[in-house]
């Protein structure tokens, strides 16, 4: 952290002052920063993704319009919601996660500065390759969720969906590098004081949206990184004409597309639970129920996907299972909704634009998550599926929800960021906007989903529909308009805005402690921190919380964030290998046809060179107890012996590779062989990557590093060498030795 | 359906379970007396529930006819009873359970807990054993006993009676949550699988008056299979949640100033 700051003060502006502002926003790895580029990053992808859904109101105006061609429509709507989960919804969240996150807990950065940019340069990067694809003469069109066969190469010849899936991997990774930095700043960098007990709301969800992120970002990798081994080296993952399985696709998408439903709406729950109490002049109301709740509704946001796929047939059984499941998620989500009312029950109510956008939030969320317990039942979701009344619901909840509980954050926070106060006119202006916006958008569709009106399909012939459809674009018009609005309100403010001083809303946590917008090492003095609310008992020391109700107090224990980091990696890396591996199973259960397990694998030879992996982590335990007792020339011969059991191993896979494929046994086969080459491929990669990293240990152990004799970053590095044996002796338990087969 | 329920056929009396919750509940009257009536309470429920996982209907069609109330029964052998038997032991000083030797030190660790749990869920679905233990009675009883044992260490990390040998928060619901995905894959593997599972259940020997009432409304052995991994799949994370929800309270509650230093203690030594 302090080399971090020592960097962060060090960005003088260079000879030329606009390009060395330039390059200090290019070269930055301060978390406050990268926070701002995320959010404008964010904003302009909500411009672009704005557009195409413009686009799609005009197409929709009158019946049997020609504005657009059909083709031309799947793109925009694919495109649209691509664009708003992945390079708006997520990018700003994490945005004000990055900016927020470390000023609340008392923190001077992320904990892993320079991984931080480089998951910022990823967003960008993974936008410009996923726009890319106009160029190639059309963009994707199989929709956001991309349902496979339409994806597959037989009904999708062009490019467009390969950009779609790098691109997508691409802004993956990016999540997933945030989301652990996230999570290993929140367990490491809090201020003395500050249990996980006392964090301020906004943080707790931060942490658990980061523990969503990383557990459920790499379902869609892998479902990505099949169906790109699919559409590029001629697999059948999910092409039912060749044995694979469509439904498949649907279960990997959905395993990882319901987690993030909540990874978009946890944090704007977290900032309206910031922003309802300092405007209410009270703590919020159950403050261990919501950040409680919220934890329970990461658990059992894994064990619902299913219910995104009640129309295609998963038998009575799953239905009724699934539809009990999500009418359970409904209830801590539910309950809140009380809690903030109850927050704001006999409190000083101040009226702001901030505040007010939370109200509406409160009341908006509630259509979509009602209309969202009916799609629970079974036989409503058959009849609605696929029309306008599920595109009406989610948008409920995705602009009641996660965009209004932004926008009141941005009214919230903006004064911090920069110093200067929003105009509360135009604010209103703005809310009033969307607010006429949203209902006028999205209630018609839902009248018009009752009605029959099908999602995604380019027209309509109906001309009763007509009315409905125009109200809906003059919605669309006016939530466009509150947005230009915003942008208004953000120029002149940033020109001639009023100076809003350190803590203008008298705010509790920690972040308005500081100056406004804070110093690039963001506190001189970090407070001590006794309650939920540190500010408020340093500006109110008669009636501090501190004095008034005991919380958990803060144990000053912190975890080694190399070693906690890599563990995050890892349960990442394991859900990735266990969705693979199912998909092994899935394919494999009845082995039929001449190529397969039985026939063409060595399990014999396999199994030595298993037994050089394994040795290989016996013998890194071995260098890691010999470090530890302080041997070094000892701990080096046996982290080399390490390296050399585990390139054994990788010459070994090498020879059982060259002699099937010499034998003419390749991916495109059948399903074993695509299963079978996926599966090992990505280990041997992981083995790959591990053994640079055991070599860069031993370069630098040579060259007696200090931060490799200290220990963490063997252990580290030992953490993700141990788990790639785990990984191997489960593959070669189910695919060498064919158990569940 | 009321009439076939009260079949002679369908209750077993006579089993043998009785002794046993006899037996458990004099060992625990003359260990821990009936004074504190909340752990009394719970020791009855535990004992209630697995004498009717055995004498009740459920406990004749698990025994060969119907997979699905196998699973039920094998629930509440592994989950239900377990935890009622550990919640009914009464609060103890830190102490008070000295890990005598190295076998019962290594029980204590949670890792043993979480692999002997997870581990009797799938290690009695695997067909072959599946199938012995439904087809011998001697095989059926190991099967349930190793299912109490398991049942008891699994929880132990979580509600044991001294605070000392409870898992700190954080690591308790990590504990809960990877359980649950251990027996969400079971029951995903169980669910939609071409295989039959426990090909025992799929012919039984002789048939019910139940067993062709239930087959007539459309309860075929795959359906029946299909159940089962349901069974295995949600009844026990919803269990783990509702436990995980328990530890959250235990760790938000501010009194518990003991467990707060020992926390410490445990997670100095962690990082050591």
């Amino acid at each position: 952290m302090s080399a971090s700051s020592a960097e962060a003060s060090g960005e003088t502006p260079s000879k030329d002052p606009v390009s060395g502002r330039l390059l200090s926003w290019v070269s930055t790895v301060d978390h406050k920063k990268i926070g701002i580029l995320y959010i404008s990053t964010a904003l302009v992808f909500l411009g672009i993704g704005g557009l195409e859904a413009l686009l799609i109101r005009v197409q929709l105006l009158f019946p049997n319009n020609t504005f657009l061609s059909p083709g031309l429509f799947n793109q925009m709507f694919t495109m649209h919601g691509t664009t708003m989960v992945f390079l708006v919804g997520m990018p700003v969240l994490i945005g004000f996660q990055n900016y927020f996150v470390p000023l609340m807990i008392g923190a001077r950065d992320v904990a892993f500065p320079r991984l931080n940019a480089m998951s910022y340069w990823l967003l960008p990067f993974g936008g410009i390759l996923l726009y890319f694809s106009f160029m190639t003469g059309q963009a994707p069109d199989a929709g956001w969720f991309s349902y496979a066969p339409l994806s597959t190469k037989p009904y999708n010849l062009m490019p467009a969906q390969d950009y779609w899936i790098i691109g997508l991997i691409c802004l993956g990774i990016g999540s997933v590098a945030a989301a652990i930095n996230i999570f290993v700043t929140v367990l490491q960098c809090r201020a003395p004081g500050m249990s996980l007990q006392r964090v301020p709301l906004f943080v707790w969800m931060s942490l658990m949206t980061a523990i969503l992120t990383i557990l459920a970002l790499p379902a869609l990798n892998a479902a990505l990184a099949m169906l790109m081994i699919d559409r590029l080296l001629g697999a059948a993952f999910f092409e039912p004409a060749r044995g694979g399985s469509a439904l498949l696709w649907q279960h990997y998408f959905w395993v990882f597309g319901h987690p993030e439903v909540y990874i978009l709406i946890l944090p704007a729950f977290g900032m309206i639970s910031e922003v309802i109490p300092v405007f209410s002049r009270k703590p919020i109301y159950g403050y261990a129920f919501v950040a409680g709740s919220s934890a329970v509704i990461v658990l059992l946001s894994y064990g619902v996907w299913a219910h995104h796929m009640f129309a295609v047939g998963l038998g009575m059984g799953a239905d009724m299972f699934f539809a009990v499941g999500t009418l359970l998620i409904a209830l801590p989500t539910g309950l809140k909704i009380f809690n903030w009312t109850a927050t704001m029950w006999g409190g000083s109510i101040r009226l702001t634009t901030s505040m007010m956008f939370a109200v509406a939030f409160l009341l908006e969320f509630v259509i979509g998550g009602l209309t969202g317990v009916m799609f629970a039942a079974v036989p409503i979701d058959w009849q609605l599926t696929d029309t306008y009344f599920v595109v009406g619901h989610f948008h409920y909840v995705l602009i009641g929800g996660t965009v209004f509980g932004v926008f009141s954050a941005t009214y919230y926070w903006f004064p911090k960021m920069t110093g200067r106060m929003l105009s509360e006119r135009l604010g209103k202006w703005q809310l009033w906007l969307w607010v006429f916006g949203l209902n006028a958008t999205f209630l018609s569709q839902h009248v018009l989903g009752v009605m029959g009106m099908p999602r995604r399909v380019y027209t309509y012939t109906e001309p009763g529909w007509m009315a409905l459809n125009a109200i809906a674009g003059a919605g669309a018009v006016a939530m466009a308009a509150g947005t230009l609005v915003l942008l208004l309100n953000v120029w002149v403010s940033l020109r001639k805005g009023e100076r809003s001083g350190d803590n203008p809303w008298g705010g509790f946590t920690l972040e308005w402690a500081t100056t406004s917008p804070p110093p690039p090492e963001n506190f001189d003095v970090i407070p001590r921190v006794e309650s939920r609310r540190p500010v408020w008992d340093l500006d109110h020391p008669d009636s501090a919380d501190s004095k008034l109700e005991k919380t958990p107090e803060d144990n000053g224990w912190r975890p080694d964030k190399s070693v906690t980091s890599v563990w995050a990696f890892v349960a990442s890396e394991a859900m990735f290998f266990l969705l693979l591996l199912v998909s092994y199973v899935v394919f494999n259960t009845d082995q039929t046809g001449d190529i397969r397990s039985a026939s063409v694998l060595d399990v014999t030879r396999t199994g030595l060179f298993s037994i050089a992996l394994l040795g290989s982590s016996f013998t890194l335990w071995r260098a890691e107890s010999l470090l530890k007792a302080g041997r070094i020339p000892q701990f080096r011969r046996w982290l080399m012996l390490t390296i050399v059991l585990g390139s054994i191993f990788i010459g070994g896979q090498a020879i059982e590779y060259y002699g099937l494929i010499s034998s003419d046994v390749t991916i495109d086969d059948n399903l074993f062989t695509a299963t079978f080459f996926t599966v090992t491929g990505f280990h041997g990669l992981h083995v790959i990557v591990g053994l640079i990293a055991l070599s860069i240990l031993l370069g630098l152990a040579v060259k007696q590093d200090r931060n490799v004799l200290s220990g963490t970053a063997l252990k580290a590095v030992g953490v993700y060498w141990h788990f790639v044996d785990v990984v191997w002796i489960a593959v070669f338990c189910i695919i060498y030795l064919r158990f569940l087969q | 359906m009321i009439e076939l329920i009260g079949d002679k056929i369908l209750w077993n009396w006579w089993s043998p379970v009785w002794l046993v919750a006899l037996l458990v509940a004099i060992a625990y009257g003359r260990r821990f007396g009936w004074k504190n009536h909340a752990k009394t309470a719970w020791l009855t429920t535990g004992l209630a529930v697995l004498v009717f996982a055995f004498v009740s209907p459920l406990g004749v069609l698990a025994d060969g006819f119907l997979f699905s109330a196998h699973m039920i029964q094998h629930l509440l052998l592994l989950l239900v009873v377990p935890l009622c038997l550990v919640l009914s032991l009464p609060a103890v000083k830190s102490g008070a359970f000295p890990p005598a030797g190295r076998l019962s030190r290594l029980l204590s660790k949670p890792v043993a807990g979480w692999f002997l749990g997870l581990g009797a869920m799938w290690f009695w679905h695997v067909p072959a054993f599946c199938n012995a233990a439904t087809e011998s009675y001697a095989i059926g009883i190991v099967r349930s006993v190793s299912f109490l044992l398991t049942g008891i260490l699994f929880w132990w990390p979580i509600y044991s009676p001294s605070k000392e040998s409870r898992l700190p928060a954080s690591n308790a619901v990590v504990y809960l949550f990877s359980a649950c995905l251990g027996c969400t894959l079971l029951g995903i593997y169980i669910t939609f699988t071409t295989i039959t599972v426990c090909p025992a259940f799929a012919s039984p020997e002789e048939r019910l008056a139940m067993m062709t009432a239930l087959y007539d409304a459309g309860m075929t052995s795959a359906v029946d299979q299909q159940l089962g991994g349901l069974l295995m799949w949600v009844p026990p994370c919803s269990l783990y949640v509702f436990a995980i929800i328990s530890v959250l309270c235990r760790w938000y509650s501010v009194d518990d100033t003991e467990a707060l230093a020992l926390q410490d203690k445990t997670m100095v030594e962690a990082s050591s």
